[in-house]
């Protein structure tokens, strides 16, 4: 599945109001609750700070893809935020996280897990997309600029 | 057989499109007498990059790499009891590394003739292109490719198939 598949507006937040790792994952998290995406909020949401706790998903040049096994999906699910104003997220560069992916995948779906981390790790590397993404002001340019990438 | 094809290798990758690939094959074997592999390649490429992306940790690198080896062996059995079932012989293989370079491999050492792959993605922005790995196969493979669609059609193909 092309990770281009999973993009929608209703799953992008922009801008993203948090302040704090938590609150953001939280936010991103409501915001895939709010599309109807996954089960409890709660446990999405244990799931995914028990894989932070393992280690930061804050990378390098404010971007962060926290990510999780969890059974509160049924299949690859996606969330997107960016926060103008950067979010400390303990990325390993010592930078604030801008632009967030959040994927949930079924614990039987490793595939396409990989498929779309991989995915992520590659578009990342190209600054200008990055910043493309990152001065975006609504979640209709955000879905734009991955259609036109 | 003394058709132009001899060897067929369809490639699983876990996909829908790709079991329906399978089920074609099946049939085009029976109907032919072409000798039938299956295909498998976990794809350690993506889980180094992610490692060297430091969105892995290496606990999760190993433990991803046991999920996609247990899909191989998943996804291989079920496609061998398919072609159990029509009295079709398959070997299957899965392998680890980068899908399309395994592919091209096993094409060239088994000396396939028709390499058959499901229906790929939409192509829906450039980069698509650049890493569907389904795609780069057809673009690779040295031999023919045969690309299966319409899954309705060949799921009634496969089911009246005797």
């Amino acid at each position: 599945m092309a990770l281009l598949d999973l993009i929608e507006e209703e799953i992008v937040k922009v801008p993203l109001a948090a302040a704090s790792k938590s609150s953001a994952v939280k936010e991103l998290i409501g915001v895939l609750k709010d599309a109807g995406r996954i089960g409890d909020e709660d446990k999405v949401y244990q799931a995914v700070m028990k894989r932070e706790d393992l280690g930061s998903t804050g990378l390098e040049r404010g971007i962060a893809v926290p990510h999780a096994k969890t059974d509160q999906v049924k299949t690859l699910t996606i969330a997107i935020g960016v926060s103008p104003g950067g979010v400390e997220f303990n990325a390993m560069d010592g930078g604030l996280s801008r632009l967030f992916f959040l994927i949930l995948a079924p614990p039987d779906q490793s595939g396409p897990h990989i498929e779309a981390l991989a995915d992520i790790a590659r578009i990342t590397r190209s600054d200008a997309f990055c910043r493309l993404i990152g001065a975006a002001k609504s979640a209709k340019e955000v879905v734009e600029i991955f259609r036109e990438d | 057989m003394d058709g132009p094809i001899k060897k067929l290798l369809v490639y699983i990758d876990g996909t829908e499109q790709s079991v329906t690939a399978a089920q074609y094959a099946i049939c085009l074997s029976k109907l032919t007498g072409a000798e039938l592999r299956a295909l498998y390649v976990v794809n350690t490429r993506a889980l180094n990059d992610l490692l060297k992306a430091r969105i892995f940790i290496e606990s999760e690198q190993a433990e991803y790499q046991r999920d996609l080896h247990a899909d191989a062996e998943r996804y291989l059995n079920h496609v061998k009891s398919l072609a159990r079932g029509k009295g079709v012989v398959i070997e299957t293989e899965s392998r680890n590394g980068t899908p399309y370079v395994e592919i091209k491999s096993v094409v060239t050492e088994q000396e396939i003739d028709l390499l058959i792959i499901g229906e790929l993605s939409h192509i829906r922005s450039r980069r698509d292109e650049f890493f569907n790995e389904a795609e780069r196969a057809m673009r690779f493979s040295p031999c023919s490719v045969l690309i299966v669609k319409d899954e309705e059609k060949v799921w009634n193909m496969f089911d009246q198939l005797v």
